[in-house]
């Protein structure tokens, strides 16, 4: 059914359809408004579930953690501080390879505080073994809440769906939340193989040594790797079902003959995709591809979709700090394994939730195809910024 | 390889004994009861069998050594008790009072010995003598299979239980039940028989195999004294005999008693419970007192004196006979002084009287109970030394005169002559265990609960009635549940609670060490109570 | 599975590697075995994780999960939950140390008590962080030498003194939170059973001594777990609803020095020329007549005594839940 939803009640309404038994979470801008929908479900007996309000992100995350490990679907969600504080639980949550699913709203990392979206709290979490899908829509949230559990589940990881703070948990738009009958049909009641019961005692997170630890931590990352096969086929399970679809793990716009193609993650795909109508009208052989799964990372896939691309231009919103942007690292790394010399241009921008304009947008091509070189993390500044809106400078000059 | 999941206690796969240096041993001792009583009963298991209402187990146990608990319950002088370690927690166990209890209700229940073997052997046993040692013998080989004969001067069994223990201490009937189920394991008990008169030594040789003689010590040890009239004159022992035997007496007003053992004290009691004042005159200390060594206190059992005390029996401590006072045949009394020392350089009983101190002490009759000796008539030959297959125990073998001492003779000798006629050596596990004494103990572990006492009638003077009631089954068992088992487990649990390496495992009967998994720390040795376990180096 | 004790479960079992003489381990085989394997035991990092989880093995005999070190109450608070909405009824115990107590674990532990979560709380309570070496927690008594209160020229061990957890936990408002220990079985077991018997959060503090941190002789864990009672450095007492509804009357009061001269971890205060730890000696014995005062340990109603609660009892005091056993055994 269509509805005009605020992302965030958008977001609660999915994760009702997916009959998590346990809801822990502490309320944290721009996540609240997802929890507080879930509580008032909860309240009103739409969705028979245990609803925790934790002491902290921390305990928040322990809570599902044990109720995942005692048979039930859980659900939690935070960002920022929150999911740093969380840090210490997620890596353990996916050392136990528990099916946790959560939701980040994604938000600044202070100093200085922030309560604005860009990326960089999940980003922070990409080594903690969870699997990170990053989204550009309401309905794709909606979609990929449901998806996430069915993934979760099959390959018992914990799966964290990523979607913009405000631009998305604060957004209404108009999304389609399926009927319970269909979900229940694409995501049938789960049963966990190492469930904590008296019938079947079995010890969980005992210790290692260092005669057996790498080989925990090796079969973690490859059964990571593995899980980018699940994620593309149960992606296109749903859009099979449900008639809407996401790419799997990355989403290509008019990359067809595309010789300059954009590469970005979750909201600001829609901008982009408006430039790039824009500059095709002008005969510029531009394409986009949008990142939905960061972790793992789809190595293969993204080197299939750019192989042609003469220039790759990778807009971000978060970086590591002393070494810049983190996809475009990422993608180097991959160009460069599979052959591809494609220059790869980083920048990085709308960082504390500052926006991306077209014009932005705009500027950021025309810096990208004048340079020889590539360029590598390069912050959309205010100053660019004023340019952008005023004059046609390079951004980045004042630097 | 990496296991998401760990199988439940799988470590039991890595044996953490290997880091042991030292091991925990359950050992049992030989508690001091055990030890210093003189029927070697093991007194600490039927008190745990007592204290856990297994009341026959615990006659069983007892009866091992002594088929005579009823009696000994109410007569021994129960070393045991003095040498209890509770008595330096509290006060020790009434130990007599379940001994007692258990031998009454054998009696009521109708308990039978049984024999060890069905199988009878070919060599016969004579046991000349059916007092204590010799009751005490022929139950331990009849009971292993050997056909005994016992003979007696007298005309019913018990010797001097029957002779010279008054009822009121020890009433007949529970005497003659404890017989009559030695009797009934199959000896034959031959009456009115003294040897060298109505049996010949010679046909006692012949017909037997192996001869046990616990002939007692009888005769009474006379006063030297310049006056040898027996006018008014009695010994101890046939006073009580006539009174054992139901002799109706009568009494001057006034007795004076002479001795200050445990015949003393009886005689002095009957004589009360026959109207006359009595006064004790003995050459020793009070009970108790710390006057001189222990030979220097009264030989009489501090309670029976006690009891003659509280039943208007005067007793005379350090004081002597100097002679008797006559007037012409009449007896008026005796002349007493103050005793000075009581042994003499020998160590031999003389006692040494204060010139000066002589005073009058009125009696019409003066009864001396100042020891036995054995009479060997008509046993001459037999009692030679080293004379094979002959065996003397009891009073007769010069053991000290209590009933237990008897009874752990008479148990001796028959393993002395199983010894001699299958020519295979006695073995006596108990005495190999090592000792165990109050410091071994964890005495935290136990409550503090004083000792019971049994109750006495409130008329004690009238007749011959026992004055001491026995236990309450309750109290039994609460006395039983007083002992400390010492050296013993008593299955508190402490090793297995208190083990943190699941090491110890408990079984239906006890505990056991897997040494598997016991790393030595100790803790299960120091915290058992009874000091039952022991810590051992590991060698190597 | 281990079954070779017909008369306990042995949750937790042979084989694990606890120190000769652990009090943890002791006091867990207690605690476990009162509750039965018919449980869900979730288990803060720290010395009773390590030792009974090690190399792919584990001495547990029951469902056990170890997830961080300050989450056990949180990860314990969500099986809870998972376990309500799943309609059953499985108790949930954690298990930590004092460092996962009184420290890094007590903001979790608040948590879940205000929840209301149907959870019991066990501390073991050693006293210092003994699975990285001994150093100081905030249970560390005063005075007392660790790795990282040690004493000095200019110090005599700690400075300062025990948290006070007991009464933190108890102004919760919340059902039962009691101390116990392992010398006295009969009450650590009777309050083990009471806080099973009761619904809610429930917190039981356990001294564990330790021979390591402690510095003493294997043997004499129960001994000093013993003294630290009977000197009333450590008093036994029951709270409900903030009230303290029960403690455990000393039959007598032992001088402090028979309690610290059993143990390393107070040798520097002794010494004749040692005018300092003289007066931290004096300090810890002002402390231990405090808690009897504050607690009327000397002059209470109680059921039990330090004497009475110390006894044994002939022909086994038994009290392990055994029926999973039996069918095991059966089966």
């Amino acid at each position: 059914m269509k509805m005009l939803l605020e992302g965030s009640h958008a977001v609660a309404e999915a994760v009702r359809l997916c009959h998590p038994q346990v809801i822990a979470a502490y309320p944290i801008t721009p996540q609240t408004h997802i929890i507080e929908h879930l509580a008032q479900m909860v309240a009103n007996g739409e969705l028979s579930s245990e609803f925790i309000s934790a002491e902290s992100e921390y305990a928040a995350a322990s809570v599902v953690l044990g109720a995942v490990a005692t048979g039930t679907r859980a659900f939690t969600a935070s960002a920022s501080q929150g999911l740093l504080l969380m840090t210490e639980v997620l890596f353990n949550i996916a050392g136990l390879r528990l099916p946790v699913v959560m939701v980040c709203a994604n938000r600044a990392v202070g100093a200085p505080i922030n309560i604005f979206c860009d990326h960089q709290d999940s980003m922070a979490l990409r080594d903690a073994g969870w699997i990170q899908l990053y989204v550009s829509s309401n309905q794709e949230a909606v979609d990929s809440i449901i998806q996430a559990y069915r993934i979760a589940e099959a390959c018992e990881l914990p799966v964290m769906i990523c979607m913009d703070g405000f631009f998305l948990t604060h957004a209404f738009e108009p999304v389609d939340i399926p009927e319970q009958t269909a979900v229940d049909t694409f995501l049938p009641p789960y049963q966990f193989s190492r469930m904590l019961d008296p019938k079947k005692p079995m010890t969980l997170g005992g210790g290692s040594e260092p005669d057996n630890y790498l080989e925990y931590r090796a079969a973690l990352h490859n059964d990571m790797e593995k899980t980018l096969d699940r994620i593309q086929r149960v992606g296109s399970d749903f859009s099979q079902q449900f008639g809407r679809g996401y790419g799997g793990l990355v989403e290509g716009y008019r990359l067809e003959d595309a010789e300059i193609v954009f590469v970005g993650l979750g909201s600001l795909i829609g901008a982009v995709q408006d430039l790039i109508d824009q500059l095709r009208e002008q005969g510029q052989l531009v394409g986009a591809l949008r990142l939905r799964c960061f972790r793992p990372f789809p190595a293969a896939a993204l080197v299939r979709s750019l192989s042609s691309a003469k220039r790759i231009i990778v807009m971000e919103k978060a970086f590591s700090a002393g070494a810049g942007g983190i996809v475009a690292t990422e993608l180097r790394a991959a160009l460069y394994q599979a052959g591809l010399s494609i220059p790869v241009d980083n920048f990085i921008g709308g960082l504390g939730g500052r926006d991306i304009t077209p014009s932005i947008l705009e500027q950021i091509f025309h810096t990208s195809v004048s340079s020889d070189a590539a360029i590598d993390c390069r912050f959309i500044n205010k100053d660019d910024m004023s340019h952008a809106e005023g004059n046609a400078t390079t951004p980045g000059e004042g630097d | 390889m990496s296991n998401l999941s760990i199988e439940p206690g799988s470590t039991t796969a890595y044996h953490t004994g290997e880091w042991r240096q030292q091991r925990p041993v359950y050992r049992d001792k030989w508690p001091p009861c055990g030890q210093s009583c003189p029927a070697s009963e093991d007194i600490q298991a039927y008190l745990a069998l007592a204290s856990n209402k297994e009341w026959e187990a615990a006659w069983r146990k007892i009866t091992e050594r002594n088929p005579l608990p009823g009696v000994t319950g109410r007569v021994c002088h129960h070393p045991c008790e003095t040498s209890c370690n509770r008595t330096q927690l509290d006060t020790s166990i009434n130990i007599h009072g379940v001994e007692r209890f258990l031998g009454d209700l054998a009696h009521e229940k109708g308990w039978r010995h049984e024999r060890f073997t069905e199988v009878s052997q070919p060599q016969k046993v004579a046991v000349v003598g059916a007092g204590p040692a010799g009751l005490s013998c022929a139950f331990q080989l009849a009971r292993r299979g050997y056909p005994v004969t016992i003979f007696d001067a007298m005309s019913a069994p018990g010797g001097t239980l029957r002779s010279a223990i008054p009822d009121y201490r020890l009433p007949k009937s529970v005497l003659s039940g404890e017989i009559d189920a030695i009797l009934a394991l199959g000896i034959e008990l031959r009456l009115d028989t003294r040897i060298g008169q109505e049996l010949s030594e010679q046909s006692l040789q012949d017909d037997f195999d192996a001869v046990f003689l616990a002939i007692g010590a009888l005769k009474p040890r006379s006063f030297s004294s310049i006056d040898k009239s027996d006018h008014s004159v009695m010994s101890g022992t046939d006073f009580l005999q006539k009174i054992n035997r139901g002799k109706s007496l009568s009494l001057p007003k006034q007795v004076a008693v002479i001795g200050g053992g445990n015949t003393a004290i009886d005689v002095a009691r009957c004589a009360r419970r026959l109207g006359a004042q009595v006064t004790v005159v003995c050459s020793q200390d009070r009970p108790g007192s710390h006057h001189g060594h222990a030979d220097a206190q009264m030989p009489a059992l501090p309670q029976e004196a006690m009891h003659a005390e509280a039943e208007g029996v005067r007793i005379l401590f350090r004081t002597g006979v100097r002679r008797l006072v006559r007037n012409g045949q009449h007896l008026s009394g005796v002349e007493i002084s103050r005793v000075d020392q009581v042994h003499d350089r020998q160590g031999r009983f003389n006692p040494v009287l204060f010139e000066g101190t002589e005073t009058f002490l009125s009696a019409g009759l003066v009864i001396f109970a100042i020891g036995q000796e054995v009479n060997k008539s008509g046993l001459e030959n037999l009692m030679k030394d080293g004379e094979l297959g002959v065996i003397i125990g009891g009073d007769a073998a010069g053991k000290p005169r209590f009933a237990a001492t008897a009874i752990g003779s008479g148990y001796q000798s028959a393993m002395s002559i199983i010894a001699y006629l299958t020519g295979i050596p006695p073995v006596y596990e108990n005495h190999q265990k090592t000792d165990v004494t109050y410091k071994d103990l964890h005495t935290q572990y136990y409550p503090l609960l004083p000792r019971q006492d049994e109750l006495m009638t409130e008329d004690r003077l009238s007749d011959f009635t026992e004055i001491v009631k026995g236990f309450s089954q309750g109290e039994t068992l609460c006395e039983a549940s007083r002992c400390l088992s010492c050296g013993v487990c008593f299955d508190c649990d402490n090793c297995w609670h208190f083990c943190p390496d699941a090491a110890v495992i408990k079984k239906p009967n006890g505990y056991e060490i897997d040494y598997n998994y016991c790393k030595g720390c100790g803790i299960c040795a120091l915290e058992c109570p009874s000091g039952h376990i022991d810590m051992q180096r590991e060698v190597g | 599975m281990d079954t070779r004790d017909q008369f306990r479960t042995n949750v937790l079992t042979s084989g694990h590697r606890a120190c000769a003489g652990c009090g943890e381990a002791m006091a867990a085989r207690m605690v476990t075995d009162l509750i039965g394997p018919d449980a869900i035991y979730i288990n803060a990092t720290g010395c009773l994780q390590v030792f009974t989880t090690h190399n792919q093995q584990s001495a547990w005999q029951a469902p056990w999960m170890h997830s961080v070190f300050a989450n056990s109450a949180a990860v314990a608070s969500g099986v809870e939950a998972a376990l309500r909405a799943r309609g059953r009824s499985t108790p949930v115990v954690v298990q930590a140390g004092d460092g996962g107590t009184f420290d890094i674990g007590l903001q979790c532990l608040s948590g879940m008590i205000e929840r209301g979560h149907d959870v019991l709380f066990v501390c073991y309570d050693n006293e210092a962080y003994m699975n990285t070496g001994v150093q100081r927690s905030s249970s560390t008594p005063h005075a007392v030498r660790t790795t990282t209160s040690p004493p000095g020229r200019l110090s005599e061990g700690k400075h300062h003194l025990k948290k006070d957890v007991i009464s933190i936990i108890a102004a919760h408002h919340m059902p039962y939170a009691a101390t116990a220990t392992v010398a006295y079985f009969p009450d650590l077991k009777a309050k083990v059973e009471k806080a099973m018997s009761l619904k809610g959060p429930r917190f039981l503090q356990v001294l564990s001594p330790c021979p390591l941190g402690w510095d003493h002789d294997a043997a004499l864990t129960v001994q000093i777990s013993r003294l630290a009672v009977e000197t009333g450095l450590f008093p036994l007492i029951e709270m409900e609803y903030g009230d303290v509804t029960g403690v455990m009357r000393l039959a007598r009061q032992r001088p402090i020095e028979d309690y610290l001269h059993l143990q390393g971890r107070f040798k520097h205060l002794f010494g004749h020329q040692n005018d300092n730890g003289n007066v931290e000696i004096r300090h810890l014995q002002a402390l231990a007549d405090a808690r009897i005062q504050r607690y009327g340990l000397l002059d209470a109603e109680t059921e039990w005594t330090t004497a009475s609660a110390a006894q044994t009892e002939r022909h086994g005091r038994g009290g392990y839940s055994i029926s999973a056993v039996k069918q095991e055994v059966s089966s």
